[in-house]
């Protein structure tokens, strides 16, 4: 039987298929990242309850109006890079010691024991609520996020290492309040001075606390869920728990 | 009488262009892997506002849990004329949907059913509940916050509780 040798397939194509590929890919898609500040957005209510009262000292209202004027607590402001200062500040005044004069928000402070009362009292009032024939769903579930809530707050505090948690006045919030006018770029010029705000205190406190920065938790936290991912999540809820990012967007009315 | 013979018959020999494909491929994997792919071409312009900090979408992308919306100035100058002769400066463009009319956002809740078209379109195992499929806005950096807030309040009314304002991020990573 003759030997019949095999050609050879002329692979002199292949890089003009290469090639084609390249190019499809090169069009089709895009090298830019898409950056953004996610917000959520509250839950529409039908029922109107009459607004709680806040004291002054609990709200940073940003304004900003059709002229793209800045107004921050009313004071003037020009230079918008200057609203993580007052953000900052904001947080940080009453921090150490609470001055009641001053126009900030109050901290208070609670230690383990304290908290470990609020669990029990908790605990008891969800049961309680659970045992009462007729008691709506929303409620059950409503005492048992509280009773979650103090077991973070439990948590935070242990991994803070501190006698007490220092925490923010619950009512403390940032309000936005611009007009229809307003151009989009001053509006997200607002977003991104309170995240640099929120992003130097907490990246302080994880410097402080656990020896690295606030980035490098959340990065490796998104990155890597599985390797000390709870470890992670415990640090960041913590960091939360000390500065809250509050943020209120008021829908424009002119 | 020299001792080496020119060779003049002989022409440069041809290089060698069998590893050429490996080239492109390696470029072509490269490329594979640094970029992402365009979900659509808008056809209005945007510039986006800079900004810091900011959270990068690209993990979302990938899970298709966001929809993008970008408002900004018609790219065709005879439609952005027109528009402008109604008083509309700047326009809405939804994934896939340029809006037909200037009147879509506010009467027919364009924004509602899009979303919602959307939202019913994803693979049953891309079950994230509404609340949480993020809406991006790109919006251009002179687009009055008025129509943001337009947006958003739709959003609110189907219960897609989460927004996202787009940026450009120029610093960090």
């Amino acid at each position: 039987m003759a030997k019949r040798e095999i050609p050879e397939i002329n692979a002199g194509s292949m890089a003009d298929i290469a090639f084609l590929l390249l190019i499809f890919f090169l069009v089709t898609t895009t090298m830019d990242k898409d950056q953004a500040y996610i917000r959520s957005i509250p839950k529409r209510v039908e029922v109107t309850t009459p607004p709680v009262d806040v004291e002054q000292r609990d709200i940073l209202a940003i304004r900003a109006n059709s002229k793209n004027e800045l107004m921050v607590r009313k004071e003037l402001m020009s230079n918008a890079d200057d609203i993580s200062e007052r953000v900052v500040e904001f947080y940080t005044f009453n921090e150490l010691k609470n001055d009641v004069t001053s126009n900030f928000p109050l901290y208070s402070r609670i230690s383990l024991v304290e908290i470990e009362g609020r669990i029990e009292a908790a605990l008891a009032d969800a049961e309680a609520v659970e045992a009462t024939p007729g008691a709506s769903q929303d409620i059950i579930d409503f005492k048992y996020t509280i009773l979650k809530e103090w077991e973070n707050k439990k948590r935070a505090l242990q991994l803070y290492g501190k006698s007490e948690l220092p925490e923010i006045s619950s009512q403390a919030h940032v309000r936005i309040e611009v007009q229809k006018g307003t151009e989009y770029g001053l509006f997200s010029k607002i977003q991104s001075e309170l995240e640099e705000a929120i992003f130097i205190l907490r990246d302080k406190a994880a410097k402080d606390v656990f020896k690295e920065s606030y980035s490098t938790i959340k990065s490796r936290y998104a990155v890597d869920k599985k390797k000390d991912a709870k470890m992670d999540k415990e640090k960041l809820d913590l960091l939360k728990i000390l500065y809250p990012d509050k943020f209120i967007e008021v829908t424009p009315k002119k | 009488m020299s001792k080496f013979k020119k060779d003049d018959k002989k022409g440069a020999p041809g290089v060698n262009t069998s590893s050429l494909p490996d080239i492109v491929f390696m470029l072509l994997f490269f490329f594979m892997v640094a970029t992402t792919s365009k979900e659509s071409d808008p056809t209005v312009k945007v510039i986006q506002p800079e900004g810091l900090r900011t959270t990068d979408m690209t993990p979302y992308k990938q899970r298709s849990e966001i929809d993008f919306l970008y408002l900004g100035k018609p790219l065709n100058p005879a439609r952005a004329a027109k528009y402008e002769a109604r008083g509309m400066e700047f326009l809405l463009f939804m994934d896939n949907v340029a809006q037909s009319n200037p009147d879509d956002l506010y009467n027919v809740n364009a924004i509602r059913r899009w979303k919602l078209d959307k939202f019913e379109s994803k693979p049953a195992r891309m079950s994230e509940p509404i609340e949480s499929v993020i809406t991006c806005v790109k919006a251009d950096k002179g687009a009055p916050s008025g129509m943001i807030f337009d947006i958003r309040k739709e959003l609110q009314d189907i219960d897609a509780l989460t927004i996202a304002y787009a940026v450009r991020d120029n610093g960090n990573i």
